[in-house]
């Protein structure tokens, strides 16, 4: 199909505002008399709270509000499951919010922050996703699971009895990647006040505004109509934006203290206050014939979901669909598994569960090409998705499946390497 | 000693929700008595431009220019939902709400010309270069925004709503046989690297990146996905990592915790093939996620490729590098 605009190299209407220094992020907005809001976070990983004292903090001039998981109206928010507190009575993660001061400056709030005084009775933590899942180990969401196993994905296809049978080559390895941050530039920043009508403005960046706007709603008793969520300047997200950071707690202060309340995480508190990408440990196990054609893979994949589900459940499912690579694998038994600990909670970054198996299974399709006397480039090949592909899970690649031209392209390259060695 | 290498990695990546997740998004069009038109949709721009693709989808179609065009995004007073910006989904699911949307409004506005010019058929109507008129005739077109202006003296507005649902099924429990996600994105990135056996240090040299997206609606933001992909892939093969002790982030700063700078960002060569998808806009699938799949597979074969030592667990730090390549004199003895 020809076209005119579509497929154009067209400027971007905001490069102007972003190159200016125009644009407006949300730590760019403020409305007169606003009051600054400050999160108490906790710094143990396990633990129950007896009791906060606040009166130090209240006694500081210039503090409007303490608030405790005793005030919010519906405390829980979360992407799949609503598993996550608004403020925590129950700490799961360090950096969990367990108290939120506003004051009349950020240097009051922070001031109040550290003079209130939080009783926790410590529990013991659970780091080791692979200790956390076994079954006489107390689940830290019971309501959700009676072990911390969150999710278990079973991939069957064919039979791996007879794919080792055909297997005349074999590589097994562990494979392993760690907790990572999204590192956007921007920290998380919210405006929050009731309007004119009583409505409850929330001014932020997320990655979706709607859902910010139902969880917003939820927590605060509010009809999704009363909620206004508008999305300033995005200073990256990659995924950290998805779950509720600030936007609950910013929008409960306006509530209480009918002021118009402005929040901005400093670095450390961003840290602290987004999810991070899954570590995952990756037992691979990958056999090929000798034409170089693969014939079995066996896979475990175990991710840690950390203190909250968020996307996990969806994150170790799309792990487990991608793990045999663009290859089609005849014989599989994939495993994957997403298991609660008192570590950061992890969910969507982008990749989502399907950027940890690339480094298993194309690490395999190296060493497995070593072993085979044939090139990475060959291996490949010889074994891609094409149209009319099933999938692992017998899913069939109706159309637009162009791995192999993609492959074209890139095969001069390493053709070039091979003349000169 | 520096020694170079070079590795190859290839990914795929099922878009959108998938598992039969409701995969929904919207888009609200109206076309003006100027002749420019306004888009309204939840879908949030990241900073990835997604909003210029909507404007670019409903300017083809109107025959105007991008700048035509207003794209209004996520004020939830607003615009409609449109789901989250996230599994590479705004190009292919939002683009084929608003396509739906603008086509929707358009369909009136040629019934209503094929009218005004006396035109048998609204087949018969083109939009072209902000002018409205009958295929083939020069002398039967008017501007745009003219015809648009006289429908309002008819009562008629060209005004639209559309939603667009992506296609996915649930995998089965216990099998995991399903359909859970579509479309799925290919591609694959080549690493030149230099290994200083000394220190251990991976400078990335070259990344050449071929990725597959349907039908590229804006070449400069592929090639800008695939900039910020590569990078991202090399910061997670070589750099970043969340230190905990005892659940504590030992490192929440960008002193400690590290991410690529310029000065890591080698030279990226990147292109793209184009073979459409049928069920997205214009043929295009996304690219967002996809761009930084292969980089973290390229870098760590082309580690092995030049010293001859495999590195299993992310990310591959000079210490790392180094412990491999004294295991690996041992082991030759």
């Amino acid at each position: 199909m020809k076209t005119d605009v579509v497929g154009s190299r067209v400027l971007r209407e905001d490069s102007w505002g972003k190159v200016f220094g125009q644009t407006k992020f949300p730590a760019d907005v403020n409305l007169p008399n606003q009051l600054y809001g400050v999160v108490v976070r906790s710094p143990h990983p396990h633990a129950r709270i007896l009791s906060i004292n606040s009166e130090e903090a209240m006694k500081l001039a210039g503090v409007a509000a303490v608030l405790t998981a005793k005030d919010v109206p519906h405390n829980s928010h979360g992407v799949l499951f609503r598993d996550q507190p608004v403020i925590a009575d129950y700490v799961r993660m360090v950096g969990d919010p367990v108290a939120v001061v506003g004051a009349e400056t950020m240097e009051i709030a922070r001031e109040a922050a550290e003079r209130i005084r939080v009783d926790y009775e410590i529990l013991p933590p659970i780091f080791d996703p692979e200790e956390a899942m076994k079954p006489e180990v107390p689940s830290l969401h019971p309501e959700l699971q009676p072990t911390n196993v969150l999710y278990h994905l079973p991939i069957r296809r064919g039979s791996l009895e007879e794919g080792w049978v055909k297997s005349d080559v074999v590589v097994e390895q562990v494979y392993k990647t760690p907790h990572v941050d999204h590192a956007f530039l921007q920290p998380e920043a919210v405006l929050a006040y009731l309007d004119e009508r009583g409505h409850m403005v929330v001014q932020t960046a997320t990655q979706y505004a709607h859902y910010d706007r139902g969880e917003i709603a939820h927590a605060l008793g509010f009809r999704y109509s009363q909620v206004q969520v508008k999305t300033l300047a995005v200073g990256g997200a990659f995924g950290g934006r998805e779950d509720i950071s600030l936007q609950i707690i910013a929008a409960l202060l306006a509530l209480k203290t009918q002021r118009a309340v402005k929040m901005e995480n400093t670095r450390e508190e961003s840290f602290y206050s987004h999810s991070k990408r899954h570590p995952m440990t990756m037992y691979y196990k990958t056999g090929a014939a000798r034409d170089g054609k693969l014939v079995a893979l066996q896979a475990k994949i175990i991710g840690d979901a950390g203190a909250y589900a968020s996307w996990s459940v969806n994150v170790l499912r799309k792990s487990a669909v991608h793990a045999t690579g663009p290859y089609a694998i005849p014989n599989v038994e994939i495993d994957s598994f997403a298991v609660f600990t008192n570590n950061p909670f992890t969910g969507a970054m982008r990749g989502f569960g399907a950027a940890q198996t690339v480094l298993a299974y194309e690490s395999q399709m190296d060493l497995l090409a070593k072993k085979l006397g044939i090139s990475p480039l060959e291996i490949r090949l010889r074994n891609c998705f094409q149209v009319g592909s099933i999938t692992a899970t017998g899913q069939e690649l109706t159309s637009s499946v162009p791995l192999d031209q993609c492959l074209a392209k890139i095969a001069p390259y390493f053709r070039s390497e091979v003349e000169t060695l | 000693m520096k020694k170079r290498g070079i590795g190859l990695g290839c990914a795929w990546y099922g878009t959108g929700y998938g598992n039969g997740f409701p995969d929904v998004s919207s888009a609200f069009v109206e076309i003006h008595d100027d002749g420019s038109a306004t888009v309204l949709t939840g879908a949030v721009d990241v900073g990835q431009g997604s909003s210029s693709i909507f404007a670019q989808i409903a300017a083809e179609e109107l025959g105007l220019r991008a700048e035509d065009i207003c794209v209004n995004t996520a004020d939830t007073d607003v615009t409609p939902d449109s789901g989250t910006t996230a599994a590479t989904r705004q190009t292919y699911n939002t683009g084929n709400a608003v396509l739906k949307a603008v086509r929707q409004a358009k369909s009136r506005l040629l019934t209503f010309a094929a009218r005004e010019f006396s035109c048998p058929t609204p087949e018969g109507i083109e939009l072209k270069a902000g002018y409205i008129g009958v295929k083939g005739d020069p002398s039967r077109r008017m501007i745009l925004g003219y015809m648009v202006f006289k429908a309002r003296l008819n009562g008629e507005r060209f005004i639209s709503a559309e939603s667009s649902t992506a296609r996915s099924t649930p995998v089965d429990l216990t099998s995991g046989q399903g359909a859970p996600y579509w479309p799925y994105s290919f591609g694959c990135q080549a690493a030149e690297v230099e290994v200083d056996t000394e220190t251990g240090k991976v400078k990335v040299l070259k990344v050449i990146a071929v990725h597959d997206v349907g039908k590229a609606l804006n070449p400069t933001q592929v090639e800008g996905q695939i900039a910020g992909g590569v990078t991202q892939g090399i910061g997670y093969a070589l750099l970043e990592e969340l230190e905990l002790q005892k659940g504590m982030i030992k490192n929440p700063a960008f002193s400690s915790y590290l991410i690529p700078t310029a000065l890591d960002v080698p030279k990226i060569e990147a292109y793209f093939v184009e073979e459409a998808e049928e069920s997205g806009p214009y043929g295009a699938k996304g690219l967002g996620e996809p761009a930084m799949l292969p980089t973290v597979a390229a870098v760590i074969n082309a580690i092995d490729d030049a010293v001859g030592v495999r590195i299993t667990a992310l990310p591959a730090t000079p210490e790392k590098i180094l412990q491999a390549l004294a295991e690996k004199k041992e082991e030759l003895g």
